[in-house]
């Protein structure tokens, strides 16, 4: 560090360069000489503020809010998707930002088809009728008198990435794959609630409904209601936001986020599916043959490079700098086996390594230490970082050519093909999509 | 029965594990051969946990409720029951009596719903459109692809993609208009009903939905959506689930991969020769609500009046109907309507604004003050002069 470097430039130059700078330097500091005092690092030569006085009082923020500096951490939306004056609409979760397999509550991705509902939790009532032997009527202290049990699960709206089907279009990883975030969920098994009421044999599919504004219903077979799904109440340690439904939403492990209906009210028992309006307007795959997939439950297996990304891009580190790639991968149809990863978009995969939790229908992280190139070139090409995962049930991500082989680029949703981050030579990160222009085989 | 119901699911559950286990090991997941294990698969294609010593996965479950009856909450009455469970399923379950004609529809339209959809159901401001023309020759453009820049994509509107026309029925009653939903009487759905059918230029048994045509129960069960068969899989009748699993248990119905067994996996030379690196065009979308960054520092204070942005309450809640023409609100930057608006005095403007008017809900749906609210018809006011 020079003497020229304005204390500003100190300020903004980042830790590791300093320390790289340093360890630079080292030779002289192992001779056991100090640094020049212009390498002084004024966050360490002087008292700072906070340190010289009285810090806030326990008594305020009494349900503690972040870090004022952390203002940037926030969802998102864009006028895309701006739909009802934003009432049928999607904010979006800040994965770049995202640490650990958790999303806190308030950043976690928010849809409505009516706006957010504000319900009185003394007003709420559960009614679950039809073919049911004994139809019933729940308070919410009712509801929350079962034996309850605790699950760690992502949301994800089937729509994520579903704007970039013919091409990218966002620069960002918040938007290119935010219609989603993960939670610890505490509420009842509904086949713990069915042993009770007593299910008739007859009972083929379930009706959810939401108490808000539109209604939102969905029909649900009867299957993944006697295997994993949920009627919750509680996420991350506390009471349901009013954005995921409070005070209670249905959570079927692993399916769309619009199946897992908010503000729920009602689930009727049936033989026959309703055919509501989100699961035949919207929530349908159109294929090419002009078919279109409905009742197209589970998200399939699917990857992102978390960082770098278009948000967080590399432009402070050099050849020869270690650093660390890390991602999430998650699958609806099963648990994460493992991970591979591409620096040339895709054609070469070498596998990552897993951490932390490997739960089912979670997120899981991964991770691959890495050591930057010259000009961030592998093979005298621009690195292009593209992930891919596997799941138990066998599921692999396909490539953006198998998938649009099959599906075409007309069906919004359940798009799972690998994605790809262009690290330019400056270590600026873009989207990029690695594909055969316009191919859509089958139509 | 219920017991024996589940009791059979669980070991079918069991025996999947095992059959998957088996054919993962012999042959790949793809193929259609596989039909008769995967047949029994989960009914989404992916694969369940079963309870296996007190554990399902990881997660350690309590059993001790098992065959426990846990009393709790009360029978429903015969009126709750009616005052909920408000459905309508295809074949008329759930849907009332009543009677509505086109014109009545066209009426009820152009006060409670055109400054949203549009005229005729054409959409704009971010809302749906209800109609795009001919039904039933827009149902021939759901095999459009947008694989070249100029082609036309499917046109994917009532009349052409919905498979039911209950879907509506329901949806309607429940949930429109949007900002005041479940305030519509029967017979004004099934005026509104009618008039849908009118703008998609549908017929019911053989009947052209004209201007004149009055719809009722009886001939709303008669009405056949031009893409009722448009949908995969077959999810109705006894063997709806069973349709369902044996659909999802073949990846190539779903555009999904399998790999039999992860060594196996491409490792190299796994992209089509003819990929290539497609980048973002025309810069993208980056209309991002707030802008991206990740600085951390301290929040500005935003430049607004009152600590309101009133330009962005502007873009979220007014310019849906006052920013554009065709949606029966006076237009922002037209003196002329503005003008019209002005001379009833701003006590009555303020006033009609803040209760709602016409088809403009209360504050037009904002969550804003009053005095905040009034700052926003100002604004208006002041681009319209």
């Amino acid at each position: 560090m020079g003497n020229n470097k304005s204390q500003k430039d100190l300020e903004i130059s980042t830790r590791r360069d300093f320390f790289k700078k340093t360890a630079a330097l080292g030779v002289t500091a192992l001779a056991g000489t100090s640094l020049a005092a212009s390498q002084d690092d004024p966050a360490i030569m002087h008292h700072v503020p906070w340190g010289q006085k009285w810090g806030d009082p326990v008594t305020k923020n009494r349900y503690g809010i972040p870090s004022a500096y952390e203002h940037n951490n926030t969802r998102r939306n864009t006028k895309l998707l701006a739909s009802g004056n934003y009432r049928a609409s999607i904010a979006v979760t800040p994965i770049h930002e995202s640490e650990g397999i958790i999303t806190p509550n308030g950043l976690f991705f928010s849809r409505c088809h009516g706006g957010t509902a504000q319900v009185d939790p003394a007003e709420y009532r559960l009614m679950i009728h039809g073919l049911v032997d004994k139809p019933i009527v729940l308070t919410l202290d009712q509801l929350k008198r079962y034996p309850s049990v605790t699950r760690t699960h992502f949301i994800e709206c089937p729509a994520n990435g579903g704007q970039e089907w013919r091409g990218p279009q966002f620069n960002s990883l918040q938007f290119s794959k935010g219609f989603m975030a993960s939670a610890q969920w505490t509420g009842v098994y509904i086949k713990t609630i069915l042993d009770d009421l007593g299910l008739k044999p007859s009972a083929k599919w379930m009706l959810a409904e939401g108490s808000d504004n539109s209604e939102m219903g969905r029909s649900v077979p009867v299957e993944k209601i006697l295997d994993d799904a949920m009627i919750v109440w509680g996420q991350n340690g506390e009471a349901l936001r009013p954005e995921q439904g409070y005070p209670v939403r249905l959570l079927l492990p692993g399916w769309e986020g619009n199946l897992c209906v908010k503000w729920l009210k009602r689930l009727e028992f049936a033989d026959e599916p309703w055919y509501a309006k989100e699961e035949t307007s919207k929530y349908t795959a159109l294929k090419p043959g002009g078919k279109a997939i409905q009742h197209f439950y589970a998200n399939e297996v699917n990857s992102t490079v978390v960082s770098p990304s278009p948000e967080k891009p590399w432009t402070d580190l050099k050849a020869g700098d270690v650093v660390e790639i890390e991602g999430l991968a998650w699958s609806g149809m099963g648990t994460i086996t493992l991970v591979d990863l591409s620096f040339d978009g895709g054609k070469t995969y070498k596998e990552a390594s897993l951490k932390g939790l490997v739960l089912p229908k979670s997120w899981t992280r991964w991770s691959y230490m890495y050591t930057i190139p010259k000009d961030f070139q592998e093979n005298g090409k621009q690195i292009l970082l593209t992930s891919r995962a596997m799941d138990d049930a066998g599921y692999i991500q396909p490539t953006i050519d198998q998938e649009t082989d099959v599906m075409g680029v007309e069906s919004v949703y359940h798009r799972n093909g690998v994605e790809t981050w262009e690290v330019t030579s400056t270590g600026k990160v873009n989207h990029v999509q690695v594909r055969t222009p316009g191919g859509v085989k089958n139509v | 029965m219920f017991k024996t119901n589940r009791n059979l699911i669980v070991s079918a559950s069991v025996a999947v594990s095992v059959a998957l286990l088996t054919a993962g090991c012999l042959e790949g997941g793809a193929t259609p051969s596989d039909n008769n294990s995967l047949s029994k698969a989960s009914i989404d294609g992916g694969v369940s946990y079963p309870l296996v010593n007190g554990k399902t996965s990881v997660y350690l479950v309590n059993e001790q409720n098992v065959g426990m009856k846990i009393n709790n909450g009360r029978a429903p009455t015969e009126n709750e029951l009616k005052a909920w469970d408000k459905d309508v399923m295809p074949d008329g379950t759930g849907l009332p009596e009543g009677e509505g004609s086109v014109e009545e529809g066209e009426e009820l339209y152009e006060a409670k719903c055109v400054m949203c959809h549009g005229d005729f159901g054409s959409g704009g401001g971010g809302y749906p459109s209800l109609s795009k023309g001919n039904a039933v020759d827009l149902q021939k453009t759901l095999v459009n692809q947008r694989n070249t820049p100029d082609a036309d994509g499917p046109v994917r509107v009532f009349g052409s993609y919905w498979p039911k026309a209950s879907t509506m029925w329901w949806y309607i009653k429940d949930g429109m208009p949007h900002t005041k939903s479940k305030t519509l009487t029967d017979d004004e759905t099934y005026a509104l009903a009618a008039y849908m059918l009118n703008i998609n230029e549908m017929s019911i048994d053989g009947e052209e939905v004209d201007d004149e045509y009055v719809l009722n129960r009886e001939k709303f069960l008669k009405i056949k959506m031009p893409n009722r068969d448009g949908f995969i899989p077959n999810i109705d009748g006894p063997n709806g689930p069973e349709n369902v699993r044996k659909f999802y248990a073949n990846p190539n119905n779903f555009g999904a991969q399998k790999v039999a067994n992860p060594a196996e996996r491409c490792m190299t030379n796994c992209q089509d020769k003819t990929a290539k690196v497609v980048h973002i065009q025309n810069g993208g979308i980056t209309d991002f609500e707030p802008p991206i960054s990740v600085k951390r520092d301290l929040p500005k204070k935003e430049a607004s009046d009152m600590g309101f942005n009133v330009m962005a309450n502007y873009e979220n809640n007014c310019m849906p109907c006052h920013g554009a023409d065709g949606m029966g609100a006076p237009v922002m930057g037209d003196k002329d309507a503005w003008g019209d608006v002005i001379s009833k005095g701003m006590t009555a403007v303020y006033k009609n604004g803040l209760n709602g008017i016409n088809g403009m809900p209360a504050k037009g749906g904002a969550s804003v003050s009053d005095d905040e609210f009034k700052l926003l018809v100002d604004y208006m006011i002041d681009h319209s002069k």
